[in-house]
Protein backbone atom coordinates (compact mmCIF):
# COMPACT_ATOMS: atom_id res chain seq x y z
CA UNK A 1 0.00 0.00 0.00
CA UNK A 2 1.92 2.93 -1.29
CA UNK A 3 -0.13 5.41 -2.99
CA UNK A 4 -3.70 6.65 -1.79
CA UNK A 5 -5.80 9.26 -3.50
CA UNK A 6 -8.53 11.37 -2.74
CA UNK A 7 -11.64 10.57 -4.91
CA UNK A 8 -14.44 13.41 -5.09
CA UNK A 9 -16.25 11.54 -7.60
CA UNK A 10 -17.21 13.86 -10.64
CA UNK A 11 -16.70 12.73 -13.48
CA UNK A 12 -13.63 13.34 -14.20
CA UNK A 13 -12.17 12.24 -11.21
CA UNK A 14 -13.79 9.03 -11.93
CA UNK A 15 -12.62 8.98 -15.54
CA UNK A 16 -8.78 9.99 -14.19
CA UNK A 17 -8.84 7.18 -11.24
CA UNK A 18 -10.60 4.72 -12.40
CA UNK A 19 -10.20 4.47 -16.14
CA UNK A 20 -7.36 1.61 -17.32
CA UNK A 21 -4.86 4.15 -18.24
CA UNK A 22 -3.95 5.14 -14.48
CA UNK A 23 -6.33 2.85 -12.26
CA UNK A 24 -3.14 0.65 -11.76
CA UNK A 25 -1.20 3.33 -9.94
CA UNK A 26 -2.86 3.83 -6.87
CA UNK A 27 -3.12 1.66 -4.55
CA UNK A 28 -6.25 2.79 -2.78
CA UNK A 29 -9.19 5.49 -3.41
CA UNK A 30 -10.97 7.17 -0.50
CA UNK A 31 -13.73 9.65 -0.78
CA UNK A 32 -12.64 12.71 1.28
CA UNK A 33 -16.09 11.61 3.86
CA UNK A 34 -14.16 8.55 4.49
CA UNK A 35 -10.34 9.15 5.07
CA UNK A 36 -10.76 9.26 8.92
CA UNK A 37 -11.09 5.91 8.36
CA UNK A 38 -7.81 5.27 6.75
CA UNK A 39 -4.12 5.53 8.28
CA UNK A 40 -2.58 8.12 6.60
CA UNK A 41 0.98 6.92 7.65
CA UNK A 42 0.41 3.33 5.94
CA UNK A 43 0.82 5.66 2.49
CA UNK A 44 3.83 6.85 0.75
CA UNK A 45 1.99 9.26 -0.69
CA UNK A 46 -1.42 10.59 -0.66
CA UNK A 47 -2.62 12.65 -3.63
CA UNK A 48 -5.11 15.36 -3.72
CA UNK A 49 -6.57 15.91 -7.60
CA UNK A 50 -7.87 18.68 -9.09
CA UNK A 51 -10.84 20.30 -8.02
CA UNK A 52 -11.43 18.84 -4.78
CA UNK A 53 -13.59 20.81 -2.98
CA UNK A 54 -12.06 21.93 -0.04
CA UNK A 55 -15.09 22.13 2.43
CA UNK A 56 -14.86 18.10 2.08
CA UNK A 57 -11.05 18.39 2.67
CA UNK A 58 -10.75 21.02 5.57
CA UNK A 59 -11.80 18.62 8.49
CA UNK A 60 -8.86 16.30 7.90
CA UNK A 61 -6.12 19.43 7.91
CA UNK A 62 -4.68 18.03 11.20
CA UNK A 63 -4.55 14.49 10.13
CA UNK A 64 -2.89 15.67 7.35
CA UNK A 65 -0.78 18.13 9.10
CA UNK A 66 0.23 15.45 11.30
CA UNK A 67 0.92 13.02 7.94
CA UNK A 68 3.57 15.68 6.82
CA UNK A 69 5.28 15.58 10.54
CA UNK A 70 6.05 12.36 10.51
CA UNK A 71 7.58 12.03 6.88
CA UNK A 72 4.97 11.82 4.77
CA UNK A 73 3.82 13.19 1.02
CA UNK A 74 1.52 14.61 -0.14
CA UNK A 75 1.01 15.50 -3.88
CA UNK A 76 -1.79 18.82 -4.52
CA UNK A 77 -3.07 19.30 -7.94
CA UNK A 78 -4.79 22.52 -9.77
CA UNK A 79 -7.90 24.45 -9.13
CA UNK A 80 -7.78 23.95 -5.50
CA UNK A 81 -7.83 25.97 -2.16
CA UNK A 82 -5.15 24.39 -1.06
CA UNK A 83 -4.71 26.64 1.90
CA UNK A 84 -7.45 25.25 3.54
CA UNK A 85 -5.99 22.31 4.24
CA UNK A 86 -2.49 22.12 3.70
CA UNK A 87 0.46 24.39 5.58
CA UNK A 88 2.33 27.63 4.02
CA UNK A 89 0.29 27.96 0.46
CA UNK A 90 0.23 31.52 -0.61
CA UNK A 91 -1.34 31.26 -4.07
CA UNK A 92 -2.32 34.41 -6.01
CA UNK A 93 -4.78 33.42 -9.30
CA UNK A 94 -4.31 34.73 -12.64
CA UNK A 95 -6.69 35.26 -15.08
CA UNK A 96 -6.33 32.52 -17.52
CA UNK A 97 -6.05 32.95 -21.12
CA UNK A 98 -7.74 29.80 -22.73
CA UNK A 99 -7.34 31.23 -26.25
CA UNK A 100 -3.11 31.78 -26.27
CA UNK A 101 -2.93 28.66 -28.78
CA UNK A 102 -4.95 30.11 -31.42
CA UNK A 103 -2.22 32.91 -32.25
CA UNK A 104 -0.06 30.92 -34.54
CA UNK A 105 3.56 31.29 -33.15
CA UNK A 106 2.65 31.75 -29.46
CA UNK A 107 4.12 30.36 -26.45
CA UNK A 108 2.32 30.06 -22.84
CA UNK A 109 5.14 30.97 -21.00
CA UNK A 110 5.66 27.95 -18.66
CA UNK A 111 9.23 27.67 -18.03
CA UNK A 112 10.97 24.65 -16.63
CA UNK A 113 13.56 25.81 -13.73
CA UNK A 114 15.02 22.80 -12.23
CA UNK A 115 15.80 20.71 -15.88
CA UNK A 116 17.87 18.36 -14.05
CA UNK A 117 15.09 17.21 -11.95
CA UNK A 118 13.79 13.47 -12.08
CA UNK A 119 10.42 14.68 -13.15
CA UNK A 120 11.89 16.13 -16.57
CA UNK A 121 13.35 12.62 -17.51
CA UNK A 122 10.02 12.25 -18.57
CA UNK A 123 7.80 15.69 -18.91
CA UNK A 124 8.77 18.50 -21.53
CA UNK A 125 7.80 22.10 -21.33
CA UNK A 126 5.31 21.36 -24.08
CA UNK A 127 3.90 18.78 -21.38
CA UNK A 128 2.96 21.12 -18.97
CA UNK A 129 1.35 23.74 -21.48
CA UNK A 130 -2.13 24.12 -21.40
CA UNK A 131 -3.28 27.12 -18.95
CA UNK A 132 -2.18 28.99 -16.29
CA UNK A 133 -4.45 29.42 -13.44
CA UNK A 134 -2.02 31.14 -11.26
CA UNK A 135 1.47 31.36 -8.90
CA UNK A 136 2.72 30.30 -5.34
CA UNK A 137 4.93 32.28 -3.20
CA UNK A 138 6.90 29.61 -2.24
CA UNK A 139 8.77 29.20 1.25
CA UNK A 140 12.54 30.13 1.31
CA UNK A 141 14.64 26.64 0.71
CA UNK A 142 11.20 25.39 -1.42
CA UNK A 143 12.42 23.61 -4.88
CA UNK A 144 10.79 25.27 -7.90
CA UNK A 145 10.57 22.74 -10.88
CA UNK A 146 8.97 24.98 -13.18
CA UNK A 147 7.33 28.54 -13.64
CA UNK A 148 4.93 30.61 -15.44
CA UNK A 149 5.29 33.45 -18.10
CA UNK A 150 6.51 36.32 -15.25
CA UNK A 151 8.80 34.11 -13.49
CA UNK A 152 6.59 33.29 -10.43
CA UNK A 153 6.34 29.17 -9.32
CA UNK A 154 3.77 26.94 -10.75
CA UNK A 155 5.47 23.76 -9.50
CA UNK A 156 7.67 23.40 -6.42
CA UNK A 157 8.72 20.92 -3.59
CA UNK A 158 8.28 22.29 -0.30
CA UNK A 159 10.62 19.88 2.04
CA UNK A 160 11.15 22.72 4.51
CA UNK A 161 7.50 23.37 6.11
CA UNK A 162 7.42 19.85 7.76
CA UNK A 163 9.28 16.66 8.08
CA UNK A 164 7.78 15.42 5.44
CA UNK A 165 6.90 16.73 1.40
CA UNK A 166 4.17 18.77 -0.59
CA UNK A 167 4.74 18.61 -4.40
CA UNK A 168 2.27 21.38 -5.12
CA UNK A 169 1.36 22.96 -8.64
CA UNK A 170 -1.41 24.69 -10.20
CA UNK A 171 -1.83 23.09 -13.25
CA UNK A 172 -4.99 21.18 -13.04
CA UNK A 173 -4.19 17.81 -15.53
CA UNK A 174 -6.87 15.52 -14.07
CA UNK A 175 -9.85 17.53 -14.97
CA UNK A 176 -8.64 18.12 -18.80
CA UNK A 177 -7.72 14.61 -18.85
CA UNK A 178 -10.71 13.13 -17.42
CA UNK A 179 -12.43 15.67 -19.18
CA UNK A 180 -11.33 13.96 -22.41
CA UNK A 181 -9.80 17.38 -23.65
CA UNK A 182 -6.10 18.63 -24.09
CA UNK A 183 -3.66 15.95 -24.60
CA UNK A 184 -1.14 17.92 -23.23
CA UNK A 185 -2.42 16.84 -19.47
CA UNK A 186 -2.63 13.50 -20.56
CA UNK A 187 1.30 13.52 -20.97
CA UNK A 188 1.73 15.31 -17.88
CA UNK A 189 -0.07 12.75 -16.19
CA UNK A 190 2.14 10.02 -17.88
CA UNK A 191 4.97 11.24 -16.94
CA UNK A 192 3.66 12.61 -13.26
CA UNK A 193 2.75 9.60 -12.37
CA UNK A 194 5.37 7.45 -13.26
CA UNK A 195 7.62 9.91 -12.05
CA UNK A 196 5.83 9.42 -8.75
CA UNK A 197 5.26 5.79 -8.79
CA UNK A 198 8.42 5.07 -9.12
CA UNK A 199 10.52 7.83 -7.51
CA UNK A 200 8.28 8.40 -4.48
CA UNK A 201 6.81 5.44 -3.71
CA UNK A 202 10.10 4.23 -2.11
CA UNK B 1 -42.31 24.05 -4.88
CA UNK B 2 -39.14 25.07 -6.85
CA UNK B 3 -36.41 23.14 -8.87
CA UNK B 4 -33.61 22.20 -6.79
CA UNK B 5 -29.86 22.87 -8.45
CA UNK B 6 -27.48 20.97 -6.81
CA UNK B 7 -23.88 22.69 -6.13
CA UNK B 8 -21.25 20.84 -6.01
CA UNK B 9 -18.00 22.63 -6.99
CA UNK B 10 -15.84 24.73 -4.46
CA UNK B 11 -15.93 28.53 -5.52
CA UNK B 12 -18.39 27.85 -8.62
CA UNK B 13 -21.97 29.32 -7.84
CA UNK B 14 -23.70 28.89 -11.28
CA UNK B 15 -24.60 33.12 -11.52
CA UNK B 16 -26.45 32.70 -14.35
CA UNK B 17 -28.97 31.33 -11.69
CA UNK B 18 -28.93 33.95 -9.36
CA UNK B 19 -32.00 35.42 -10.45
CA UNK B 20 -34.58 32.41 -10.33
CA UNK B 21 -33.09 31.66 -6.88
CA UNK B 22 -33.74 35.27 -6.18
CA UNK B 23 -37.43 35.28 -7.39
CA UNK B 24 -37.98 31.72 -5.40
CA UNK B 25 -38.00 29.73 -9.16
CA UNK B 26 -34.89 28.07 -7.60
CA UNK B 27 -33.23 26.73 -4.38
CA UNK B 28 -29.45 25.91 -4.58
CA UNK B 29 -28.63 23.30 -2.84
CA UNK B 30 -24.71 22.45 -1.49
CA UNK B 31 -24.27 18.59 -3.01
CA UNK B 32 -22.96 18.16 0.93
CA UNK B 33 -26.09 19.65 2.80
CA UNK B 34 -28.44 17.80 0.41
CA UNK B 35 -31.13 15.59 2.19
CA UNK B 36 -34.22 13.28 1.13
CA UNK B 37 -36.30 16.44 2.58
CA UNK B 38 -35.33 18.72 -0.59
CA UNK B 39 -36.20 16.24 -3.06
CA UNK B 40 -39.14 15.79 -1.51
CA UNK B 41 -40.19 19.65 -1.74
CA UNK B 42 -38.88 19.82 -5.85
CA UNK B 43 -40.68 19.68 -8.07
CA UNK B 44 -37.83 19.35 -10.40
CA UNK B 45 -33.58 19.08 -10.55
CA UNK B 46 -31.15 20.52 -12.09
CA UNK B 47 -27.56 18.95 -11.51
CA UNK B 48 -24.43 20.40 -13.37
CA UNK B 49 -20.79 18.89 -14.76
CA UNK B 50 -19.21 19.07 -10.96
CA UNK B 51 -21.92 16.63 -9.66
CA UNK B 52 -20.10 14.66 -7.43
CA UNK B 53 -21.84 11.61 -8.81
CA UNK B 54 -20.09 8.66 -6.06
CA UNK B 55 -21.91 10.63 -3.59
CA UNK B 56 -25.37 10.97 -5.83
CA UNK B 57 -26.18 7.67 -5.71
CA UNK B 58 -27.52 7.92 -1.91
CA UNK B 59 -30.03 10.11 -3.14
CA UNK B 60 -31.11 7.48 -5.59
CA UNK B 61 -33.89 6.92 -4.26
CA UNK B 62 -35.09 10.54 -3.22
CA UNK B 63 -34.46 10.88 -7.31
CA UNK B 64 -36.77 7.94 -8.60
CA UNK B 65 -39.32 9.45 -5.85
CA UNK B 66 -39.24 12.74 -7.43
CA UNK B 67 -39.40 11.34 -11.47
CA UNK B 68 -41.80 9.34 -9.95
CA UNK B 69 -44.25 11.97 -9.59
CA UNK B 70 -43.67 13.40 -12.45
CA UNK B 71 -40.32 15.23 -11.89
CA UNK B 72 -38.01 16.47 -14.02
CA UNK B 73 -34.18 16.34 -14.02
CA UNK B 74 -31.28 17.72 -16.19
CA UNK B 75 -28.42 16.23 -16.28
CA UNK B 76 -25.06 17.77 -17.54
CA UNK B 77 -21.84 16.18 -17.79
CA UNK B 78 -20.75 12.36 -18.85
CA UNK B 79 -22.81 10.26 -17.33
CA UNK B 80 -20.23 7.52 -15.14
CA UNK B 81 -22.39 6.49 -12.04
CA UNK B 82 -25.97 6.38 -13.32
CA UNK B 83 -28.05 6.16 -10.28
CA UNK B 84 -31.44 5.07 -12.07
CA UNK B 85 -31.02 1.71 -14.02
CA UNK B 86 -31.94 2.39 -18.05
CA UNK B 87 -28.92 4.99 -17.93
CA UNK B 88 -25.67 3.56 -19.71
CA UNK B 89 -22.30 4.65 -19.28
CA UNK B 90 -20.73 7.97 -21.02
CA UNK B 91 -19.12 7.30 -24.45
CA UNK B 92 -16.66 9.41 -25.88
CA UNK B 93 -15.68 10.18 -29.08
CA UNK B 94 -12.52 8.36 -29.98
CA UNK B 95 -10.81 10.34 -32.15
CA UNK B 96 -12.39 13.36 -32.59
CA UNK B 97 -11.71 15.90 -35.49
CA UNK B 98 -13.62 19.18 -36.30
CA UNK B 99 -16.39 17.61 -38.01
CA UNK B 100 -17.23 15.10 -35.15
CA UNK B 101 -17.96 18.18 -33.28
CA UNK B 102 -21.02 19.86 -35.58
CA UNK B 103 -23.89 19.90 -33.87
CA UNK B 104 -27.83 19.40 -35.35
CA UNK B 105 -30.94 20.09 -34.26
CA UNK B 106 -32.62 16.76 -34.52
CA UNK B 107 -36.07 17.83 -32.57
CA UNK B 108 -37.37 21.27 -31.58
CA UNK B 109 -37.21 20.68 -27.75
CA UNK B 110 -38.39 23.82 -26.00
CA UNK B 111 -35.55 24.53 -24.17
CA UNK B 112 -33.70 24.91 -27.50
CA UNK B 113 -36.88 26.21 -29.51
CA UNK B 114 -35.90 29.01 -31.82
CA UNK B 115 -32.32 28.73 -30.94
CA UNK B 116 -29.98 27.83 -33.78
CA UNK B 117 -27.71 24.75 -32.57
CA UNK B 118 -24.98 26.35 -34.36
CA UNK B 119 -24.81 28.89 -31.69
CA UNK B 120 -23.54 27.02 -29.28
CA UNK B 121 -20.84 24.67 -31.21
CA UNK B 122 -17.67 27.36 -30.79
CA UNK B 123 -16.57 29.51 -28.27
CA UNK B 124 -14.09 31.77 -29.83
CA UNK B 125 -14.39 29.76 -33.27
CA UNK B 126 -13.38 26.53 -31.12
CA UNK B 127 -15.05 23.51 -31.10
CA UNK B 128 -15.55 20.45 -28.59
CA UNK B 129 -16.50 22.51 -25.52
CA UNK B 130 -20.38 21.46 -26.03
CA UNK B 131 -18.97 18.48 -25.68
CA UNK B 132 -17.24 15.32 -26.67
CA UNK B 133 -19.01 12.20 -26.64
CA UNK B 134 -22.51 11.17 -25.41
CA UNK B 135 -24.38 9.67 -22.87
CA UNK B 136 -26.44 6.58 -24.43
CA UNK B 137 -30.28 7.18 -24.84
CA UNK B 138 -32.68 5.03 -23.35
CA UNK B 139 -34.98 2.92 -25.05
CA UNK B 140 -38.07 5.60 -25.85
CA UNK B 141 -35.70 8.56 -25.42
CA UNK B 142 -35.95 11.17 -27.93
CA UNK B 143 -32.89 12.74 -29.45
CA UNK B 144 -32.80 16.88 -29.42
CA UNK B 145 -29.57 17.58 -30.78
CA UNK B 146 -26.43 15.05 -32.81
CA UNK B 147 -23.14 15.27 -32.76
CA UNK B 148 -20.93 14.85 -35.48
CA UNK B 149 -22.02 12.74 -38.90
CA UNK B 150 -23.23 10.07 -37.17
CA UNK B 151 -25.64 12.40 -34.82
CA UNK B 152 -24.82 10.78 -31.96
CA UNK B 153 -27.46 11.69 -29.12
CA UNK B 154 -25.59 14.59 -26.96
CA UNK B 155 -28.61 16.06 -25.52
CA UNK B 156 -31.80 13.60 -24.95
CA UNK B 157 -34.85 14.11 -23.54
CA UNK B 158 -36.23 10.37 -21.97
CA UNK B 159 -39.96 10.59 -20.75
CA UNK B 160 -39.90 7.79 -18.27
CA UNK B 161 -42.48 4.90 -18.26
CA UNK B 162 -42.46 5.12 -14.58
CA UNK B 163 -42.84 9.23 -14.24
CA UNK B 164 -41.06 12.22 -14.70
CA UNK B 165 -38.75 13.15 -17.95
CA UNK B 166 -34.71 13.18 -17.48
CA UNK B 167 -33.34 15.52 -19.74
CA UNK B 168 -29.22 14.38 -20.79
CA UNK B 169 -26.65 16.46 -21.61
CA UNK B 170 -23.36 15.02 -22.60
CA UNK B 171 -20.34 18.08 -21.93
CA UNK B 172 -19.65 21.08 -19.80
CA UNK B 173 -22.74 22.48 -18.26
CA UNK B 174 -24.93 23.27 -22.01
CA UNK B 175 -26.31 26.69 -20.43
CA UNK B 176 -22.13 28.50 -20.81
CA UNK B 177 -21.66 27.58 -24.06
CA UNK B 178 -21.39 29.65 -27.34
CA UNK B 179 -20.12 32.99 -26.89
CA UNK B 180 -23.60 34.97 -26.48
CA UNK B 181 -23.77 36.07 -22.43
CA UNK B 182 -27.85 36.84 -23.17
CA UNK B 183 -28.32 33.09 -25.40
CA UNK B 184 -26.40 31.50 -21.73
CA UNK B 185 -29.09 33.35 -19.68
CA UNK B 186 -31.75 32.75 -21.87
CA UNK B 187 -30.93 28.66 -21.45
CA UNK B 188 -30.33 28.42 -17.70
CA UNK B 189 -34.08 30.27 -17.82
CA UNK B 190 -35.15 27.32 -19.97
CA UNK B 191 -33.47 24.92 -18.37
CA UNK B 192 -35.79 25.94 -14.65
CA UNK B 193 -38.90 26.30 -16.08
CA UNK B 194 -38.31 23.18 -17.69
CA UNK B 195 -37.46 21.29 -14.72
CA UNK B 196 -40.43 22.76 -13.34
CA UNK B 197 -42.45 21.68 -15.76
CA UNK B 198 -43.49 24.92 -17.27
CA UNK B 199 -41.61 24.65 -20.26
Amino acid sequence: MSILVIHPGTFYHIESLEAPRYAGTFDRLVRPEDLQDVRLEDFRVVLIPCRTPAERMIAHAGRLRAYLDQGGTVIATGENDWAHYLPAIHFTPQETNWWWWLTPGADLGVQITAPGHALFKRLTRDDLSWHMHGWFDVPDGAEVLAVNESGKPILYIDEVTTKGRMILTSLDPFYHHGSHFMPATTRFLDGFLGWMREDLDR
Amino acid sequence: MSVLLVNAHSGVAEALFDRPEAEGQLRRVRQRDLTAAHFAEASGLITTMYLDQVGFLQHAASLQALLGRGGRWIFSGHMLRPPIPSLGIYVPLPDPRRVDFALTRLYEHPIFAGIDQKALEVNRGVAGFYGRGHNPMPHGATAINGLGPQHLPIDWDWARPDGGHIFSHAGNDFWGNGDDAILHQVLADRAVAWAAGEL
